[in-house]
C-alpha cells in the first residue's frame, strides 16, 4: 500500500515517459555470483511434491545470453520440524528437481547447495495464503477508462501482520508483473488489485498467481520490484539486493536469489 | 570557548558605556520614485573612515565626534546625495535618492544596488542579487526564476532540470533555510522543480549565505537564502506583469496613505495543464501562486508590515489521482526605532507546507504537513563609529504531520491510520558584534545558543538492546530492530533536549583601496531533518525532528578568501575556499522505506559529512556589458558507520561521494545592452555528472532480469553542459505614456543537448533486452513572453 502513495511520483514519471530516449552506457563488471531461485510454492489443492530450484551465475549486464545455468551442484532441503531431507536432482539444465516434497504450513526449511566447493545455506518458514475471492474485468476503473484490466480481490486476515507477492502473466508475453503488498494499512479488510495494460483485448489470457510471503522476503521483493521498474529521476537510490542464501564457506560471495517457501493461490482469467 | 566569549563581549559593553562627546545621525534609505527601503546603501562621512550600510529595513545610524561633516549616501545605479551636516547633537535624516538618469540616457547598465563586492566589511561567502539582476538572465520557458540564476554562482549546484532546491558548498536541499520575508520556506519548487515558488515581479533582492552565516540565523546547516518582497509603491499606483507560454503575472502596486503606507499583490498561475500538449494522457498540471505586502507608517520611529504567501500545485491524472502541495506563509513585523542607535523589529510568523494525494481508485486521500510558529525579535544598536551589535530571540514551535491515511468510501480497503504526530519546540538567543579594530581591520563576531525541545504526546517505540536498526552479519544487510514495547510521553513531557553554542566569527583585512582578505568561521546545528532517499528530492518527502534516536546536525565551516575591485570598481573579483564537516547526517539503509513509516528510526543510521572547494566569481558590474564568470572545484562526501547497529557501514564505511558532489562547475552569465531597444543575454554551464549507482551485473529472478547493483554513488552521470540564449527588444518609449512594454525571446538549451536526469536500467518491454533510459527533461525550448509596466 505505501507504494500507492508513491503513484503521485510515479505520475511525473509517466509525465516525463516523453523525454526519455535509450543510450549506450558503460557499466561496471562485477564477477559472477551463484543466484538462487528456489520458490517451493505450493498451490492451493494439490499435494505439492513436485518442487524446482534453478542454480544461474549472475552475468554482465548487458550480456545478452541472458542465463547462465549452472550444474553440478548439490542440493538439499530438510524440513527443521520433522527433521526430513528432500534431496534435489540435477536436471542438466540448472534445474534441480524432487518429486517427493512434503509441504507443510508454517514448519522451518532449510536449503543447503554445494556448489564448486563452496556451501550456501538459507533458512525459511512456509507461509500460508488466503485464496483469491474473485477475478473479473473492467473497463471504467483501473488508471486509464479506454484500458481493460484484471482485478483481484481476496481477503486480508484480521489482526495479524501479512504479506502477499501477487503475479500476473499475460500468456505470450514474457514478462510478468509483480506486485508486493502489505497489510498494514488494510489490516481484515477485503483486498483488491488490478493490472491494467493498453494492449489487453478480448480472448488475452492472464495467469495470476497470489503467494503468502514471510516479512523478510517482502523486503526482498519488494526493493526487488521497485527497482526493477523504472523510477525515472524520483527513483529511490538502488542498492544491491541481498536474498537470504549466505555462503558458509566465503561469507562474502554471498548469493543472489531467495530461499522462498510459500502457499500460492492461482487462477486464470481470459478476457471477454 | 565561552568564557572568552564573555570576556569579549563584557571589553565591548564597557567601551560603549565610556564613549562620550558624540553625536549620532540616523535615518531610512528609500528610493525616489517609488518610496522602497534600500538595503546596503552606503552611508559615510566625507574623508573619515566612518560608515555603515543601511539595514534591510533601509534604517542606518551612523556615531561620530562633534563637529561639522559632509555625508555622503551612495547606491549604486542612483545618484549620490550629500549633504553638510552640524553633528552637535542627535538627529534624524532620512532619504530619497534617484536613479541615476545620466546613466540610463548612455545606457550603461549598473547591476544596480550594491552587488559590487564589499571588501571592507568582514562578511564573507554571500551573493546578493537584485531582481533587475535576475530579470537579466535567460531562463527556461521565459519563467524568471531566482532559483535557476543562483545556481549560476559558484558553490550553488542542483541535481539539473525537474529538480526541487539547491545544494550549497556540497549540502543537501534540506540544509537550506529559505526564507521569504523571513518566513520559512519548506519547498521551494513548483511542479516538481520546474519553476520556483518565487515570482520576481514581487521580489526585491535576495541574500545567499553560503558560509560565515551571521549570528542572527540558524537552523539549518549549509546555507541562509534570504529573500525579501517588495514593500509596494508609496508614490503611485504601478501595475506590472507578463505574459508567457507557461504562466501569466500580474502585480499591482500602490499607497495606501501616500509616502505612508503601500501594499502589493502579486499573483502569477500556469495555464490550465500546461503539459497537456505534449502527452496523449489526461494528465493535468497546474500551479499558481500569490505575493501579498503591506506596509504602514504609523509614525517616524514606527512601522509596521504585513506580508503573506500563498502557493500551490496541483496535479491530477484522468479522475484516478490528484496530488496537490504548497506552501502557506504570513508575517507581522514592527519596526521600532528606540532612538537614533537603537533599531527593532519584531515579527509575528506562519508557515506551513503541506502535501496532499488522492487515490480514487482505492478511495483514499493522504496528507502530511509541517507547521511552524514563529517568534522574531531582533535589535541592532549602532554603539559608537567603530561598533555595531545585533542582538535577539527567536522562538520556533514546530508542528509536524508526516502523514494521516484516509479512507474517502465506506467501501474503501483502507484504514483511517495516522502517523506519530510530532511536536517540536526551537529558541535560540544571539549577540554579535561589528567592530573596527583600525582602519584596515575590521571583525564581527557573535554567539548564538540554541535549544531544541522534542515535546511529547506521542508514543516512542523501544528496541531490543535500544538498537532501532541492526546489522544481521548472516545476510550482511541492515534491519529494523524488533521493537519490544513503547513509552508514552505525555504533552507536558519532554522526549528529547539539545542545545548548542554555536561561535561564529568573520574578519576582513583590507590590503589596500582595493583589495582585501578574509576568514571566518561558524558552528551550526540544524535540529529538524528532510527524509528522502530518493536521488531528487520530492513533494511527498516529509520532515522530521530532532529526538530519542535522530540527533541534531552539527556543521563547522571554516572559510577564507581574497576579495579585489578594480577598473574603477567595474570588475570584481572573489576567491575564497572553504572546509566543512556535518556530524549526524542521517544516511539510509539500503531499501529504506520511509514514506508512510512511522518508525524512521529503523531505516537510518547516523553519518557524518564532509566538502571543501575553491571557488572563483569575476564580475564585471558596469558597462553596456555584465556578467558574471563563475568557476567551482569541489569535493562532498559522506561517511556511514555501523555504530551501535553494528557492522560495516554504509559502502563498507568507507567515505563516499555525495549526490551534490560535483568535482567541476563551471558558468558563465553575460547581459549585453546594444542600444536602448534591444539586449541581450546568455548563460553557459558545464557541470560534472551527478554521482549515481549503476548496475554491475545481472540475473535471472521470477521471470525478470535483475540488476545486481555498485556501491551507493560509485559512478556518474555524463556532464551537464547548456547553453541559453535571449533577447530583450523595448519598443520605441513615448515620454508621455506610462504604458511600458517589452518583448522577451528566449532559447533555452540552444545547442539541444540531452542531459540526463537520470539513466535508469531495466528491460525493454517488448524484446526483454537490458537497456539504459535516459531522462533529458529539457531539449531545446524556445520562448517569447510580453511584459509591461504601467
Amino acid at each position: 500500500m505505501r507504494i500507492h502513495i508513491k503513484f503521485s511520483i510515479l505520475l511525473i514519471t509517466i509525465l516525463l515517459a516523453s523525454c526519455t530516449d535509450v543510450i549506450d552506457v558503460n557499466v561496471p563488471e562485477a564477477e559472477p555470483r551463484l543466484v538462487v531461485e528456489a520458490s517451493l510454492d505450493w498451490e492451493q489443492g494439490t499435494e505439492g511434491n513436485v518442487q524446482t530450484i534453478l542454480l544461474s551465475l549472475s552475468t554482465p549486464y548487458f550480456d545478452s545470453e541472458t542465463i547462465n545455468y549452472v550444474t553440478g551442484a548439490e542440493v538439499k532441503v530438510t524440513n527443521n520440524n520433522t527433521s526430513e531431507v528432500f534431496n534435489f536432482l540435477d536436471n542438466n539444465n540448472g534445474a534441480y528437481t524432487t518429486t517427493n516434497f512434503m509441504p507443510i504450513v508454517d514448519n522451518e526449511y532449510s536449503l543447503e547447495i554445494t556448489y564448486n566447493g563452496e556451501t550456501y545455506s538459507a533458512v525459511e518458514t512456509l507461509m500460508p495464503v488466503t485464496g483469491i475471492n474473485s477475478v473479473y474485468q473492467s473497463k471504467d476503473q483501473g488508471f486509464n477508462k479506454d484500458f481493460l484490466e484484471v482485478n483481484v480481490t481476496f481477503d486480508d486476515p484480521a489482526d495479524i501482520e501479512n504479506f502477499y507477492l501477487i503475479k500476473f502473466q499475460q500468456q505470450g508475453n514474457f514478462l510478468p508483473e509483480l506486485f508486493d503488498i502489505s497489510d498494514e494499512f488494510t489490516d481484515g479488510n477485503e483486498m483488491h488489485v488490478f493490472y491494467e495494460k493498453e494492449e489487453f483485448k478480448a480472448g488475452d489470457v492472464v495467469e495470476i498467481n497470489l503467494n503468502g510471503i514471510s516479512k523478510q522476503y517482502y523486503n526482498f521483493i519488494r526493493l526487488l520490484i521497485e527497482q526493477s521498474s523504472d523510477g525515472g529521476p524520483f527513483a529511490t537510490i538502488p542498492a544491491q539486493l541481498k536474498g537470504n542464501c549466505i555462503n558458509q564457506t566465503t561469507p562474502e560471495n554471498y548469493a543472489f536469489g531467495y530461499f522462498r517457501l510459500t502457499e500460492v493461490s492461482k487462477e486464470i482469467y481470459t478476457f471477454k | 570557548m565561552k568564557f572568552k566569549h564573555t570576556l569579549i563581549l563584557f571589553l565591548l559593553v564597557t567601551s560603549i558605556i565610556f564613549a562620550q562627546d558624540k553625536s549620532s545621525i540616523s535615518g531610512i534609505i528609500k528610493d525616489a520614485s517609488n518610496g522602497e527601503t534600500l538595503f546596503g546603501a552606503s552611508i559615510y562621512l566625507k574623508d573619515t573612515s566612518i560608515g555603515v550600510l543601511s539595514n534591510e529595513y533601509g534604517f542606518y545610524s551612523l556615531t561620530a565626534p562633534k563637529g561639522n561633516y559632509t555625508l555622503v549616501i551612495s547606491y549604486l545605479g542612483y545618484t549620490d546625495v550629500e549633504q553638510e551636516i552640524n553633528l552637535t547633537e542627535d538627529q534624524k535624516f532620512d532619504v530619497e535618492l534617484k536613479i541615476n538618469s545620466t546613466q540610463l540616457e548612455e545606457v550603461v547598465i549598473t547591476s544596480s544596488d550594491s552587488e559590487e563586492v564589499n571588501i571592507k566589511k568582514p562578511q564573507m561567502s554571500v551573493l546578493k542579487l537584485n531582481a533587475s539582476t535576475i530579470k537579466q538572465v535567460p531562463v527556461v520557458l521565459g519563467e524568471v526564476d531566482i532559483l535557476k540564476t543562483i545556481v549560476m554562482l559558484p558553490g550553488v549546484t542542483n541535481n539539473g532540470e525537474g529538480s526541487s532546491g539547491f545544494n550549497v558548498r556540497g549540502g543537501a536541499v534540506d540544509q537550506n533555510l529559505v526564507l521569504l520575508d523571513e518566513a520559512i520556506i519548506y519547498n521551494t519548487s513548483h511542479v516538481f522543480g520546474f519553476f520556483s515558488v518565487f515570482n520576481a515581479d514581487a521580489i526585491k533582492d535576495l541574500k545567499l549565505y553560503k558560509g560565515g552565516i551571521p549570528a542572527k540565523f540558524g537552523g539549518r546547516v549549509s546555507s541562509v537564502l534570504d529573500v525579501r518582497q517588495k514593500d509596494g509603491n508609496n508614490k503611485e499606483f504601478k501595475l506590472t506583469g507578463g505574459v508567457g507560454l507557461i504562466s501569466s503575472r500580474l502585480a499591482i502596486e500602490a499607497p495606501i496613505v501616500k509616502d505612508k503606507g503601500s501594499f502589493i499583490v502579486a499573483g502569477r498561475t500556469s495555464y490550465a495543464n500546461i503539459f497537456l500538449e505534449f502527452m496523449e494522457e489526461d494528465f493535468g498540471v497546474n500551479f499558481y501562486d500569490l505575493n501579498l505586502k503591506g506596509n504602514y507608517s504609523l509614525n517616524e520611529n514606527n512601522k509596521l508590515y504585513l506580508s503573506g504567501y500563498f502557493g500551490r500545485d496541483d496535479m491530477r491524472f484522468s479522475d484516478s489521482f490528484q496530488n496537490s502541495y504548497g506552501n502557506l506563509s504570513g508575517n507581522l513585523r514592527w519596526n521600532h526605532i528606540f532612538n537614533e542607535k537603537l533599531f527593532s523589529n519584531l515579527s509575528l510568523i506562519y508557515s506551513e507546507y503541506d502535501y496532499e494525494f488522492e487515490l480514487n481508485l482505492f478511495e483514499f486521500v493522504w496528507n502530511s504537513s509541517i507547521k511552524n510558529y514563529n517568534v522574531k525579535y531582533d535589535l541592532m544598536y549602532y554603539a559608537n563609529e567603530a561598533i555595531k551589535l545585533n542582538f535577539g530571540a527567536n522562538i520556533i514551535s514546530y508542528d509536524f504531520n508526516p502523514g494521516i491515511i484516509s479512507p474517502t468510501s465506506s467501501n474503501s480497503s483502507v484504514n483511517y491510520f495516522e502517523l506519530d504526530q510530532k511536536r517540536a519546540f526551537e529558541a535560540a538567543f544571539y549577540i554579535s558584534a561589528e567592530q573596527k579594530l583600525s582602519e584596515q581591520f575590521s571583525l564581527e563576531y557573535g554567539l548564538r545558543f540554541s535549544l531544541f525541545n522534542r515535546l511529547g504526546g506521542q508514543a516512542i517505540a523501544t528496541y531490543e538492546n535500544d538498537l532501532p536498526v541492526v546489522y544481521n552479519s548472516q545476510l550482511g544487510v541492515y534491519e529494523t530492530g524488533n521493537i519490544i514495547g513503547e513509552t508514552i510521553y505525555s504533552k507536558s513531557e519532554k522526549i528529547a533536549t539539545f542545545n548548542n553554542l554555536e561561535p561564529r566569527l568573520a574578519m576582513a583585512l583590507q590590503l589596500n583601496e582595493s583589495s582585501s582578505v578574509k576568514a571566518g568561521f561558524s558552528r551550526t546545528a540544524q535540529y529538524i531533518h528532510l527524509l528522502s532517499n530518493t536521488t531528487n528530492v520530492t513533494p511527498l518527502d516529509v520532515w522530521t525532528p530532532s529526538g530519542e534516536f535522530i540527533k541534531p546536525q552539527l556543521s563547522n565551516q571554516y572559510s577564507f578568501g581574497y576579495f579585489k575591485n578594480f577598473n574603477d570598481k567595474m570588475f570584481s573579483l572573489e576567491i575564497e575556499t572553504y572546509y566543512k564537516t556535518i556530524d549526524n547526517r542521517i544516511d539510509y539503509i539500503d531499501g529504506a522505506d520511509l514514506i508512510g513509516n512511522n518508525y524512521i528510526e529503523g531505516e537510518i543510521l547516523n553519518g557524518e559529512a564532509r566538502a571543501y572547494g575553491l571557488e572563483f566569481l569575476l564580475r564585471k558590474t558596469a558597462g553596456k556589458f555584465t556578467g558574471w564568470f563563475a568557476y567551482t572545484l569541489a569535493k562532498a562526501e559522506q561517511r556511514t558507520l555501523g555504530g551501535n547497529a553494528g557492522g560495516p557501514g554504509i559502502n563498507d564505511g568507507n567515505w563516499y561521494n555525495s549526490a551534490y558532489d560535483r568535482t567541476h562547475d563551471f558558468s558563465i552569465t553575460a547581459a549585453y545592452r546594444l542600444n536602448p531597444k534591444w539586449s541581450f543575454g546568455a548563460n553557459f554551464v558545464f557541470q560534472t555528472g551527478r554521482p549515481v549507482t549503476y548496475p554491475n551485473g545481472q540475473y535471472s529472478y521470477e521471470g525478470l532480469s535483475i540488476a545486481s547493483y555498485t556501491d551507493r554513488n560509485s559512478e556518474r552521470l555524463p556532464a551537464y553542459n547548456r547553453l541559453d540564449v535571449s533577447a530583450t527588444y523595448t519598443p520605441n518609449k513615448r515620454p508621455n505614456k506610462r504604458w511600458k512594454g517589452e518583448w522577451v525571446f528566449g532559447i533555452y538549451n540552444a545547442y539541444d543537448r540531452k542531459n540526463a536526469a537520470a539513466i535508469s536500467f531495466g528491460q525493454n518491454t517488448e524484446t526483454g533486452v537490458n537497456e539504459a533510459t535516459r531522462t533529458a527533461i529539457f531539449g531545446i525550448v524556445p520562448s517569447a513572453s510580453y511584459n509591461f509596466k504601467f
